[in-house]
């Protein structure tokens, strides 16, 4: 496989009152059809993904709503797969130029979160879980934090391996201007914060966010350039569980991400060990941890210590997260999942500033819906 | 509002999870809940082994710190779920109770 990604780009994340979603997208699109060097008329289809624009903004159709707010008359649908709704809507442009029906396909994230109150976002999001979850009163942190218990309990993993996972992406956020928290944080103002789910506290936690991502994916190269590196998309996989936690054989690991991971090396002829830079869902920081492992870039148990120690920070490898993740960067559920390819695409590209991996060559997102029963992994490489 | 039809539906799964026993296989304390729990937090959720072979998850109600560990005997009960608000019907589900 080998789609061409022509250009990438997000909005700022955060708490963003004063910007409507149809202006978060406007935005993000506009900056990465520019960057693509096409014209409008080239864009063939629309993919759009995004979780709760029905439950919490009464807006359904996004379709066709973006598509006339973009003046795009096209093709236009909305993929939804909880918090893997993003890298659902790239899975299925690529799927749509890998079908030849399509030469030339945009796909948007957008999520807008923080005009509702955090109960009504807490029981929106659980409409990725199952009803025996809704019944019990689960909330996406309880989930996470079971998982981490039994993590802790079969690995020895402790709280402070845990906050360490969210130092580190403050430390890259705090690099990116586009992120929700630009500030360093420190071990132990994670370790004292409050208690969501114990034992994950506030700062284990993304947060709730606005935002927006695009990227223009094509069969074709870019003709005209003048940054010569073009990156192309070399592997996509979905891979899928049973909804709720308890079926899962494992409460430590998504199995999911591990049957898409493999699949996913397996497509673009690489081992784990190949990859420079990598966008995990982080969405707690447990789920960071559990990602290194499931992702083969350390043995089961192993990943905390190595977390710990620096390895997966800006100057390790592989490093995790240089946008800050889920965890700094903000996670607007339906973005998420495209604003990891964007991020890639700028480290391939060479165009990532003061969170640059230098010489990044190849990169891997993972993008998990629900508490795994969705994964969805893309490769993505330079020539 | 919970729809009284699924409440009635889903009624009939109940009586098949009454008095099954099990082990805890991990549990939290939920501080931050969603819609409907409000009046309930914070509260445990515990994920179950149970001896017929399934796993399930739920409240754990009637405990005492020394219960919220991992391996620790539990049997479902039949309880209260959520909020129904003024007019909803008022949704029954299964529990968990150490023993």
């Amino acid at each position: 496989m080998k789609i061409a990604v022509l250009g990438a780009a997000t909005t700022k994340f955060g708490e963003l009152w004063h910007i409507s979603p149809r202006d978060l997208v406007k935005e993000a699109v506009s900056e990465a059809l520019d960057q693509s060097g096409c014209s409008r008329s080239q864009i063939e289809a629309i993919f759009v993904g995004n979780m709760l624009s029905g439950v919490l903004g009464g807006q359904e159709n996004l379709g066709a709503f973006f598509a006339e707010e973009l003046n795009l008359p096209v093709s236009a649908m909305k993929v939804e797969g909880a918090c893997a709704s993003g890298g659902l809507a790239v899975h299925a442009g690529v799927m749509a130029i890998t079908s030849s029906l399509y030469q030339t396909i945009l796909v948007v994230g957008v999520e807008k979160m923080t005009d509702h109150k955090p109960e009504e976002v807490a029981k929106s999001l659980m409409g990725a879980g199952s009803d025996v979850e809704r019944q019990a009163g689960a909330t996406f942190p309880g989930l996470y934090a079971l998982m981490a218990r039994a993590h802790m309990k079969k690995y020895g993993t402790t709280e402070k391996d845990m906050a360490s996972v969210a130092v580190k992406n403050h430390y890259h956020a705090s690099l990116n201007s586009h992120a929700q928290f630009t500030r360093p944080i420190t071990l132990e103002q994670v370790l004292t914060s409050s208690i969501v789910a114990s034992p994950l506290k506030l700062l284990d936690c993304s947060p709730i966010s606005d935002g927006a991502a695009a990227v223009v994916l094509s069969k074709n190269k870019k003709q005209k350039t003048k940054n010569k590196k073009q990156v192309y998309i070399t592997a996509s996989v979905v891979a899928t569980d049973s909804l709720g936690l308890a079926e899962r054989q494992d409460l430590t690991t998504i199995d999911a991400a591990v049957r898409a991971a493999k699949k996913a090396y397996k497509m673009a002829g690489i081992t784990p060990g190949d990859i420079d830079v990598a966008e995990v869902h982080d969405c707690f920081t447990i789920a960071e941890i559990i990602a290194m492992e499931d992702l083969g870039f350390f043995k089961k148990g192993k990943a905390a210590a190595s977390i710990r120690e620096g390895k997966t920070t800006l100057g390790g490898r592989p490093v995790i997260n240089t946008s800050g993740g889920l965890k700094a960067c903000g996670h607007p559920v339906g973005a998420t999942g495209v604003k990891q390819i964007v991020e890639i695409y700028k480290q391939l590209k060479g165009t990532a500033g003061k969170k640059q991996v230098k010489g990044a060559k190849i990169g891997l997102t993972h993008n998990v819906g629900g508490s795994g029963a969705t994964a969805v992994i893309h490769i993505l490489r330079r020539d | 509002m919970l729809s009284p039809v699924k409440i009635w539906r889903n009624q009939k799964k109940i009586q098949k999870l009454l008095n099954l026993h099990g082990r805890i296989l991990s549990w939290t304390k939920i501080y931050v809940p969603p819609l409907g729990f409000e009046s309930q937090a914070p509260y445990v959720i515990v994920v179950v082994a149970l001896d017929s072979g399934i796993n399930y998850t739920a409240q754990l109600v009637d405990w005492e710190e020394k219960h919220l560990v991992i391996g620790q005997a539990v049997k479902t009960v039949l309880r209260r779920t959520r909020d129904p608000g003024e007019e909803g019907v008022i949704p029954y589900g299964i529990k968990f109770k150490p023993l």
